[in-house]
């Protein structure tokens, strides 16, 4: 696809430089926004989270998309429908997320509806999606079960999400809260869950299948699993929209599963 | 050994090389002596092979391996798998007529690539000429050959499917003298240079090195893989036509 | 909330004969990923990547051909055991079934599955964890070896297939993707990393006159073809035949099949 704009790069740059961006989007050969995370740090997150999933046809809800690297992904494997939506990012006066978000789009010349709306006010009406991404949201959220039981009711196959966590020496379900700044100096913080409460959460949730993976940047190697990504799959979803688990992946139902997870 | 007896045993084997053992007596061998010269000037002119340890699979009769020694390497192994196995195949014993007849201290040994293991032992240069063009499974002979490989393996090779871009091979059947009174039935294969290089990168060669054949140009190819821990003087023989194809200018 | 994994799957170990209700056999076969769908009871059928629909045709067209009566069969690659399971129901005196990457997958859990399907299905079937490639004669000789869906998974798949040639008594039967399809010559196409289908675990496509010359090489007398039902000249399946072979095992090919060892008969295959 041709870009939409007619900016010249001067100008493209110019418009750039007054947003401060969190993800690194190529939008013209060269031009790369300077995003806190790299472009070789987002490719890799993106094998990670949507390596998984055939999405061609198929329709994605991205919960949180702040300049859109995850739904422009979507939309590049194949989305027949990819809806972006945030609310804190896109209203932040120094992150201008939405306007980031429509540059980079502009740019792309990617059809990606937009949609500015808080997760905690999300519901069925919304629709449902074969795939809900909800990367980096979980923890930020005071009532994260509050906001998981409305992305139940948004997901038609597959829920994804990434999270921070904590309490990873438990066996047990469990969620560490972080009062005030106690967790990396950001009040946005408040829950760090373990896997074993991700996954009887799902479950509870009717999620019948839910797969877990490392994150890619935050390896067991390197000290923690401070991150994780969880695949939550319904019963009835179509097996071939999710046939690309590779071996990094785990069945968090198996028996043992969550022995491994401890330090 | 008198020349009559050497003039006998040359008259009364079958000869897949033709390998000048006197002046005016050379074997009439399936592969012509001027291409295997031109074929050992292309490999071997690269490397300085002064006490080199070097393995060559598939040795045919030897034309390679004496090369090797005559160019200085300390210590060469022999071996061929198919032609000095099959059943009432004489090559192994022309190859021991040739090696008495030049006086040439090489061993000998008829193992198969593909059980070579690193408990084999190691050798600075690894080499074969026919490769795929007379191995039922390259791909496990390949692993057994980087198995033992210390610095450098040279590989030639029948070439196909040179038009495709993608990584392919073809296959191949001959019929070679030995083995029955008819020679026997071969299959091998014809690989292209993208796969080549793919299934020598895969192995961990990090630098893989390509010429065209001297005197069949592209039909045939000529390979120098080379593993990290080669020094970097190795490759300082490799000259035009040898081409780079795993640097990023080579795509 | 759900029992642990671990409690069902002991309980079904012990108590082989406890019948469990329809609603807990269908919470068990919803936490697995399924690649074949197994109609487990009338109403339950596994939801598999291939439909029953699909699987009915290519065990039609795979395995029709021949009287398996009394015969032994192994399934290499048996995944979650469809056509162990159609082998058996077809009269084989004894199935072995084999797998290691799908059984082993931590995602995947293919050996559970196929347990809970064996056991579901009432079926005497053998099962033996072990990659194709680790194969010898020490299996044992099998009339009918099925090695389908696996030789272009394999990075070399001419090692796995003499070890396939090994333990075949009468028959291998080989169903694979190919490419180069148009090229009348033997040749396979290589796929490094996920090129083809996204699938990192690809890695070769031979064509019909490849497989007809590895199959010989190998010591099969009479090698017969047919496309795959329903994905065409993309795939091809492959009856090899060894010199042993008793002509009771053949019922009988129909007019989809093809004998490849006769003049022209891979030219007959190519597009014009």
């Amino acid at each position: 696809m041709t870009p939409q704009s007619e900016l010249s790069d001067q100008e493209l740059l110019a418009r750039i430089g007054r947003i401060t961006w969190f993800h690194s989007l190529e939008l013209r050969p060269g031009i790369v926004t300077p995003g806190a995370k790299s472009l070789a740090v987002l490719r890799r997150e993106e094998e990670a989270l949507l390596g998984p999933f055939d999405l061609r046809g198929r329709s994605v809800l991205d919960i949180g998309a702040w300049n859109g690297a995850f739904s422009f992904a979507s939309k590049r494997r194949g989305a027949a429908r990819v809806l972006a939506t945030d609310e804190f990012a896109w209203t932040h006066p120094t992150y201008k997320g939405l306007e980031s978000f429509e540059l980079a789009r502009a740019e792309l010349g990617l059809e990606v509806e937009t949609l500015q709306l808080d997760p905690t006010r999300m519901d069925a009406s919304l629709g449902q999606f074969d795939l809900v991404l909800f990367l980096g949201v979980f923890y930020h959220l005071f009532d994260p079960i509050d906001v998981l039981q409305r992305m139940r009711a948004v997901t038609g196959q597959v829920l994804l999400v990434e999270t921070h966590q904590d309490a990873l020496e438990r066996e047990e379900p469990a969620m560490v809260f972080y009062p005030g700044r106690t967790l990396a100096n950001d009040d946005t913080n408040w829950w760090g869950p373990n896997p074993p409460l991700m996954l009887h959460l799902l479950r509870q949730l009717g999620f019948a299948r839910i797969y877990y993976r490392d994150h890619p940047h935050y390896l067991p190697a390197e000290g923690s699993r401070t991150r994780g990504i969880f695949a939550a799959i319904l019963p009835g979803a179509e097996p071939a929209m999710s046939a690309h688990f590779g071996i990094e992946w785990r069945d968090l139902g198996a028996a043992g599963a969550m022995r491994d997870f401890r330090p | 050994m008198s020349e009559a007896e050497l003039r006998t045993a040359v008259a009364g084997h079958r000869w897949l090389q033709s390998l000048r053992l006197r002046p005016d007596l050379v074997t009439p061998g399936l592969k012509p002596e001027a291409q295997l010269k031109a074929e050992e000037a292309a490999l071997f002119d690269t490397l300085n092979l002064k006490g080199a340890h070097l393995l060559e699979i598939g040795a045919g009769n030897g034309a390679f391996s004496f090369a090797a020694l005559r160019r200085g390497a300390a210590r060469v192994l022999a071996t061929d798998h198919l032609a000095w196995t099959l059943p009432g195949s004489d090559a192994l014993s022309a190859t021991q007529w040739a090696a008495h007849a030049l006086g040439a201290g090489i061993e000998m040994s008829p193992l198969d690539p593909r059980e070579l293991t690193p408990r084999f032992g190691s050798f600075h240069v690894v080499m074969a000429t026919a490769c795929f063009d007379q191995l039922f499974n390259p791909i496990q002979a390949l692993r057994g050959m980087r198995s033992v490989t210390e610095r450098v393996l040279l590989i030639e090779t029948l070439q196909d499917g040179l038009a495709d871009a993608r990584p392919l091979m073809m296959g191949h059947g001959q019929v070679l003298p030995i083995g029955g009174p008819e020679g026997s039935w071969v299959f091998g294969w014809g690989p292209n240079l993208p796969l080549m290089t793919q299934l020598l990168t895969d192995l961990g060669f990090s630098r893989v090195l390509y010429r065209h054949h001297p005197t069949l140009g592209a039909a045939r190819g000529l390979y120098a893989a080379f593993l990290p821990e080669a020094p970097d003087g190795l490759l300082e023989g490799f000259h035009t036509p040898w081409i780079n194809v795993t640097s990023p200018q080579a795509a | 909330m759900a029992k642990p994994a671990a409690l069902w799957y002991l309980r079904a170990m012990t108590l082989p004969d406890a019948r469990i209700s329809d609603a807990e056999l269908l919470t068990r076969m919803q936490s697995f990923h399924w690649w074949h769908s197994i109609a487990l009871r009338p109403g339950l059928t596994t939801l598999g990547g291939k439909s029953m629909e699909i699987l009915a045709q290519e065990e039609d067209a795979f395995l029709a051909p021949f009287d398996l009566t009394g015969r032994s069969v192994v399934d290499v690659g048996a995944w979650n055991g469809a056509f162990s399971f159609a082998a058996k129901r077809r009269g084989a005196a004894r199935v072995l079934a084999t797998d290691s990457y799908t059984w082993n997958h931590p995602v995947w859990r293919g050996r559970e599955a196929f347990e809970l399907a064996r056991a579901e299905l009432g079926l005497d079937i053998e099962a033996k964890m072990i990659d194709p490639p680790d194969i010898t004669e020490k299996l044992g000789l099998f009339d009918v070896v099925l090695f389908l869906g696996v030789f272009y998974h394999l990075y070399d798949p001419l090692d796995v297939l003499a070890r396939m040639r090994r333990i075949t008594r009468q028959l291998l039967l080989v169903e694979t993707h190919q490419d180069l399809t148009n090229d009348a010559r033997p040749g396979m196409v290589f796929y490094p990393s996920d090129i083809l289908n996204q699938d990192a675990t690809n890695w070769w496509g031979p064509n019909p006159a490849l497989m007809l010359s590895l199959l010989l090489q190998l010591g099969f007398t009479r090698v017969f073809y047919r496309d795959h039902p329903t994905l065409g000249r993309a795939r091809g399946v492959y009856a090899a035949f060894t010199p042993e072979v008793e002509d009771s095992l053949v019922r009988g090919f129909d007019s989809n099949w093809l004998d490849l060892d006769v003049p022209g008969a891979i030219e007959g295959l190519l597009t014009p």
